[in-house]
């Protein structure tokens, strides 16, 4: 056992350890999700509005990361994308009466269209052009929100029924619970999917995907499409937990803010987004209502932390996690035989 | 779809004259100058108003153009500088407004010159917090790694513009602190239109600026070297050229212009928070119109985006001044991708 210490490629029961280790991971983790609203401090009406902000914030990075760290493709109009599932969404209950459950999917395909139609535009374009694009389709998305106040009331804000006809946060916790489960569900199953495959041989290196014959811009916009429908689909959910709209919601700083939650979680990951973005919306909320002297403090140290992560730790919070668990696995299988530290 | 080849401009010279013209560049350009000609009898304050906002996109777009072309970094937080630019404007020219108000009679001088100190000393912090960022910021990242660079430092901007934003807010406040005007003197009349003297100011600041900044970057030593260094890292440093000096440089110069723009325009953004969030994507329309890391480029395409705002404004309503704009910048980049004065530049983005 001790004659190999380093290997490259792990042996088949090696994956296979690795794989268990990771399904016991994933189950803790969502036993946590799970239960945490019954332990002590988060039993609490304000505590559980954080972790459903946590939550959404967790199922937007998902989106999000799907894009920006399979594909390599920034999109700067995520909160556009999420704003127009909300005022679509918000809209038909309001002026049609449609009940907010179906208003969210109705919510999903629109974005899912413009997303579709914007990934057809711009998609041929790649790198800071794509990112760059998207912001801009956003932008012009956001001045239509506010230029027709006879539609979407402009700045005055949107008021939406509720999805629930209740005061409590933890109906809305599970609800947002399951949808991130269904966004993480849907789009892990696409990346160990073939087509997944073909999103991370673009993302890593374009001319060798492009040789092995994989039609770039086509997977590029379909990986697109799917991203920007979760990103309505949780705005349908944003417009009937809050019941208000603003056209701020579409603005720029919300996609980096769920662009700090994505990185700093690890990108790539999928799960490490939504880990880290529970721990973060917690603390911001606690922040915000402690020193409501003192605004901007919480996002001036996600800024920061963004900041380090892009410089120090790429690999962001899973990085971190993968490397830890790995030193311990390594140390308790090689302790028996050898007495060689592992580090 | 039509990017031009990489070696058109080798046998530039061989095309005939019609034909070089007659590409979508300069049908563009054209169309553009026929259109404020057109004006110049209609609706002559279109005309001058265009000029006005266009001066000083350029100066935001010139310096976004020239950190993206030597240094490839494209950078979010170019706005924070405007807004940096304004809040020192402001806290240099209150109190000598206020002095100027407080003694009417003999203070010809500072009435002239009271606003000078507030621009200069902007443009000097603009100066000086580019240049430690990029010392503290961007010189470990460069040496840690270069892969992905593009992407890498456009997010990198996106948190430094998140932690000076609400930097700003946790000391300053949400307030707006702006200046009334700058120049207390009745408007100039220009082609018939009165223009306040700010709005002549900023013009003539936008395009003296750009002229000092076009001879220093062509005739000095220093702007050649950045130059070569836009050109080729590798084969800059092999001349001699240190690009540490060359990179704190260019982004202190960069910055430094954004700060002098949000300083010249405290009259009309008064500084907040938010207020260099306007500025910076109409520097980044501008940009991308032209083509990245083209600063030329840059300062032609400020004017087009502005006769674009100003046009909408005329005749559409201020409040579709984020939309149609947007929109027609989106269908130009359709057909033209890497912008009306860029050239193939798929070497700098995808390594």
């Amino acid at each position: 056992m001790a004659t190999v210490i380093d290997k490259t490629t792990p042996s088949r029961d090696e994956a296979k350890a690795f794989a268990r280790r990771r399904m016991i991971f994933a189950a803790v983790l969502v036993a946590i999700a799970i239960l945490i609203p019954f332990v002590p401090p988060f039993t609490g009406q304000d505590y559980k509005r954080f972790l459903v902000t946590g939550a959404l914030m967790a199922a937007y990075a998902v989106a999000f990361d799907f894009t920006a760290g399979y594909i390599d493709i920034v999109n700067f109009g995520f909160a556009a994308f999420v704003g127009l599932g909300a005022y679509t969404s918000g809209l038909l209950a309001v002026d049609l009466g449609i009940s907010p459950w179906i208003g969210m999917f109705c919510g999903a395909l629109v974005a899912a269209v413009v997303g579709l139609l914007t990934g057809m535009l711009t998609l041929r374009l790649r790198g800071i052009y794509a990112a760059v694009m998207a912001w801009f389709v956003g932008l012009a998305l956001m001045g239509l929100v506010r230029t027709l106040p006879n539609i979407t009331r402009g700045s005055l804000g949107l008021s939406t029924p509720q999805l629930l006809n209740t005061a409590d946060n933890l109906p809305y916790y599970y609800i947002v619970l399951g949808m991130l489960f269904l966004t993480i569900g849907i789009l892990m199953i696409v990346i160990h999917s073939r087509i997944g495959l073909a999103f991370r041989a673009i993302g890593q290196n374009l001319a060798s995907a492009k040789a092995s014959g994989i039609n770039p811009t086509r997977f590029l916009v379909i990986n697109f499409t799917l991203s920007c429908a979760f990103a309505g689909l949780l705005g349908g959910f944003y417009a009937h937990y809050y019941g208000i709209l603003t056209p701020d919601l579409l603005a720029t700083n919300h996609t980096v803010e769920v662009l700090a939650v994505a990185y700093i979680g690890g990108r790539g990951t999928l799960w490490g987004p939504a880990v880290i973005a529970f721990p973060l919306m917690v603390i911001t909320g606690l922040l915000q209502a402690q020193l409501a002297s003192m605004p901007g403090l919480e996002l001036v140290l996600y800024g920061l932390l963004l900041i380090a992560v892009m410089i120090f730790r790429p690999a962001g919070f899973a990085g971190l996690v993968t490397a830890a668990s790995n030193r311990i696995w390594k140390a308790r299988t090689e302790a028996p035989d050898s007495a060689i530290p592992a580090s | 779809m039509t990017t031009t080849p990489a070696t058109a401009p080798t046998n530039l010279r061989r095309v005939p004259l019609v034909k070089r013209f007659l590409t979508f560049t300069w049908l563009t350009i054209g169309l553009a100058a026929l259109v404020l000609v057109g004006f110049a009898f209609v609706q002559p304050s279109i005309v001058v108003d265009t000029f006005v906002t266009g001066g000083m996109w350029a100066l935001m777009a010139a310096g976004l153009a020239l950190v993206f072309g030597v240094m490839n970094i494209p950078n979010f937080a170019h706005g924070e500088f405007f807004m940096i630019g304004s809040l020192v404007a402001y806290f240099v020219f209150t109190p000598i407004n206020n002095a100027v108000y407080n003694d009417p009679s003999g203070t010809t001088l500072l009435k002239i010159f009271g606003p000078f100190p507030g621009m200069v000393i902007a443009a000097l912090v603009g100066f000086a917090i580019g240049a430690v960022l990029e010392v503290i910021l961007f010189r470990p990242l460069r040496r840690r790694s270069r892969e992905q660079w593009v992407m890498n430092t456009f997010l990198l901007t996106a948190g430094i513009s998140v932690v000076l934003v609400n930097g700003d807010e946790l000391i300053f406040g949400n307030d707006f602190r702006g200046a009334s005007r700058y120049w207390d003197v009745p408007p100039l009349q220009i082609l018939g239109v009165s223009v306040s003297m700010d709005r002549a100011a900023v013009f003539v600041i936008a395009m003296v600026t750009i002229l000092l900044f076009s001879l220093f970057l062509l005739r000095t030593r220093t702007g050649r070297a950045m130059r070569a260094v836009a050109q080729d890292e590798a084969g800059a440093q092999m001349a001699g050229i240190s690009l540490n000096r060359i990179f704190v440089l260019t982004m202190g110069l960069s910055c430094g212009l954004a700060a002098l723009a949000g300083a010249s325009l405290l009259w009309l953004y008064p500084s907040s928070p938010t207020v260099g969030q306007q500025p910076l994507y109409l520097a980044w329309y501008v940009v991308i119109l032209a083509g990245l890391g083209n600063v030329q480029g840059a300062i032609i395409g400020a004017f087009i985006v502005s006769l674009l705002q100003t046009v909408t404004v005329y005749y559409v309503g201020v409040d579709w001044v984020d939309v149609l704009p947007t929109l027609f910048i989106i269908v130009i980049l359709l057909f033209k991708p890497s912008g009306l004065f860029g050239s193939e530049v798929k070497g700098v983005w995808e390594q």
